[in-house]
């Protein structure tokens, strides 16, 4: 069975490296690749999941290829195209490229042919070759719905630090954290940010035992301060000012501002003590730039905020939420797309939840499960899939 | 996506044409021989050249394609078995690769899709034909217990195994069963009009027979089958067609009641005899009574009143003494 979690080191020597663009273009190719899906998704109305899935592929395909054989934006439209049929929100080709021709400019979408659904209908069959038909991704929104459960404390503020979770997941999706962590971990790291950054201390939690230092203990074994503090600092390294890509397709100006991602952590953010960055922050407002010691600098979203609104959180209503094909939340203003450069974004709105999704399969004549995966160890094999019932009984 | 204006060409870029050669499997596995020729297309034995030459079994299914490439069915039916494979069930058949032949050099209209399974070397079909005396006690149970096991898994799973037989039960060298041949049940109904392979029809469930809806109730039917056949190594219903098999179904447990024959049946109650419900005792001589029991209650007519795989699993005849 393929198995689809890479160290650093394999992160760094990629096809694309390989084949002479630097580390820092190919992850600036592989957040406008997946900025690109989701931003199509979400034009198309397509479920967190569906996008999310797309992503993955994306980063997926892109272990065994590199961007200069295979143009991003055509990737990125097959893997949503073939995200969607999986997910079953299936969108006709044709209607996927018409949506990415009206957001990419005329040069970017040369790149797609004379033929763009025949071209699009060849990559498909390279994709599945590649993914090695992998095609059952899951993604850290269930679990954080299930994290958030078992959570006790003040339940506006519990509502508000998923909110903030939720968007941080939507955000990693830029980031290769797929190709790293499995979504149990990345849930568990980017509530913990949340939670730092909305000032929710976690202090109990339903089927808390003496062995448990932190509610994470009770999901996922052997997560580290310092695990989580770098999953934090990939996320939040997105907010941070990047190099302008006005370069189009060719490598940018080296970055003053960023280290290659693959460094341990870029030095605004780390102090130069021991002292964890992170785990000191604890009482400061939401959404402000913090400091906690001269060089410690954490960013949150406002520094340059999500440029897109979806996909909506969906409350704590269910939790294995199905795909939400609603469009974004009306609370929100239309996401500027082409913001770069333009005027400051909005702040980061949070709207009410949509009403508990129904179960995303129809009830079927089956008995109940008697084979649940092993737990999921720090760092083991890939989970297994969903299962169809929860692995832990209800608190 | 920014609007700025790029200066700069982009880097040389292969036609995607070009570079799909590289995709065929052909060099992967080496095909041996056929294995077995079935409604749902051809299993080959084949070697897999990038793994030390291991032998596996290679399934090969025609999938036609649409307007819009794969078929969503397909597609949904693959992730599954692979979602699947992740909990590696001792009574399922790993699935260790999935691939497909590549573009074929006219624009057809069909893709060929390689499932490639572990290798084992005997079916039950053979395994019974091989065994010259009864089968111990202990190992039909055991045998039972691991048939069971594996459908109760797809059935949590929402997977409708639709075609038991002893000739998709594996039997490994260990003496333990494996489910083979499962999954892919849509794209099979697509595929299977255009072959005209008898299928064994011996292991179907009346509903089927019938053409009413199923559900997973049908494979307890056709497990309830193979059970009895693990105590006579003889097939237990050797109907000859369609509507033979019903006779012989119904000449075994009776010709069901006038309020037990579904609605929206094209066949008639009446063109079957008033057939009475023979004692199974009779047919499965010497059987312990829990197995037979068991037995009675997998060949239940009507699909809601028969046992479920996780009731036979409960039951006295796995549960009084422990398993061996």
């Amino acid at each position: 069975m393929p198995y689809w979690y890479y160290d650093k080191k394999d992160l760094q020597n990629t096809p694309s490296f390989r084949d002479a663009i630097s580390t820092d273009t190919e992850n600036r190719y592989r957040k406008e690749g997946a900025r690109f899906i989701i931003d199509t998704g979400s034009k198309m109305d397509l479920g967190y999941n569906t996008v999310a899935t797309g992503v993955v592929y994306f980063h997926r395909f892109y272990m065994f290829h590199s961007f200069r054989t295979f143009p991003r934006y055509i990737t990125a439209c097959c893997c949503l195209f073939l995200a969607g049929k999986v997910e079953e929100t299936p969108k006709k080709c044709k209607d996927i490229i018409k949506v990415a021709k009206s957001l990419l400019t005329e040069q970017k979408f040369a790149s797609f042919g004379d033929d763009p659904k025949e071209e699009v209908m060849t990559l498909e069959r390279i994709l599945l070759q590649t993914i090695k038909f992998d095609l059952q991704v899951e993604h850290p929104y269930g679990y954080l719905l299930k994290y958030a459960k078992c959570l006790k404390g003040d339940k506006a503020k519990l509502q508000k630090m998923v909110q903030m979770a939720w968007t941080f997941v939507n955000d990693s999706l830029c980031t290769t954290l797929c190709l790293q962590w499995e979504p149990e971990v990345i849930a568990v790291a980017l509530m913990f940010l949340a939670g730092k950054l909305s000032k929710f201390e976690v202090l109990d939690w339903n089927g808390r035992n003496p062995k448990h230092n932190a509610w994470w203990d009770m999901f996922v074994e052997d997560i580290t301060m310092e695990l989580l503090e770098d999953i934090c600092h990939q996320v939040l390294d997105l907010y941070s000012p990047q190099p302008q890509s006005s370069g189009g397709d060719s490598p940018p100006a080296p970055p003053v501002s960023k280290q290659p991602k693959n460094d341990k952590k870029p030095p605004s953010i780390t102090p130069p003590t021991s002292v964890s960055p992170i785990a000191v922050v604890t009482s400061k407002p939401v959404l402000t730039p913090m400091k906690n010691g001269a060089d410690l600098k954490i960013e949150p979203p406002k520094i340059e905020p999500i440029r897109y609104t979806y996909p909506a959180y969906p409350g704590l209503a269910a939790p294995y939420p199905p795909p939400v094909y609603s469009a974004p939340p009306p609370a929100l203003p239309p996401p500027p797309r082409l913001a770069l450069g333009g005027p400051p974004p909005p702040a980061l709105v949070y709207t009410e939840p949509p009403p508990a999704p129904p179960p995303r399969f129809p009830p079927v004549n089956v008995p109940p499960p008697n084979y649940f995966p092993p737990p999921l160890p720090g760092r083991g094999p890939p989970p297994p899939g969903p299962p169809p019932r929860p692995y832990y009984p209800p608190p | 996506m920014s609007g700025a204006s790029t200066s700069h060409s982009p880097p040389q870029m292969a036609s995607i044409t070009d570079v799909s050669g590289l995709f065929q499997n052909a060099k992967k596995y080496e095909e041996l021989n056929v294995i077995g020729t079935g409604a749902y297309g051809t299993v080959y034995k084949a070697r897999d050249l990038h793994n030390g030459g291991n032998i596996v079994a290679m399934k090969k299914v025609k999938v036609a394609l649409t307007e819009d490439g794969i078929p969503l069915s397909t597609l949904r039916e693959i992730a599954l078995l692979r979602q699947l494979e992740a909990y590696r069930h001792p009574n399922i058949v790993r699935l260790l690769d999935v691939c497909h032949g590549g573009q074929s050099l006219e624009r057809d209209s069909q893709l060929v899709l390689f499932l490639v399974f572990e290798h084992v070397d005997q079916d039950l079909e053979s395994f019974l034909k091989r065994s010259l005396s009864p089968l111990s006690q202990n190992t039909i149970r055991s045998m039972s217990f691991d048939i069971l096991s594996g459908i109760d898994f797809l059935h949590s799973h929402r997977i409708v195994h639709r075609d038991l037989k002893p000739h998709n039960l594996l039997v490994t060298s260990s003496g333990r069963v494996k489910l083979a041949d499962f999954g892919l049940a849509k794209t099979y109904d697509t595929d299977m009009k255009l072959t005209s392979v008898v299928v064994t029809l011996w292991y179907r469930p009346p509903e089927v027979l019938l053409g009413t809806s199923y559900n997973t109730a049908v494979d307890v039917w056709s497990a309830g089958c193979v059970l009895a056949q693990l105590h006579t190594r003889k097939p237990l219903l050797p109907g000859a067609s369609d509507s033979d098999q019903l006779h012989e179904i119904f000449r075994l447990i009776g010709r069901p009641s006038r309020q037990e024959w579904p609605e929206n049946v094209s066949i008639m109650l009446d063109s079957f005899p008033a057939y009475q419900a023979q004692d199974l005792a009779e047919v499965l001589p010497r059987i312990h009574p829990h197995a037979l029991e068991l037995i009675k209650g997998m060949l239940i007519f009507d699909p809601a009143k028969r046992l479920t795989a996780l009731d036979c699993l409960e039951h006295p005849y796995f549960t009084d003494e422990p398993l061996t």
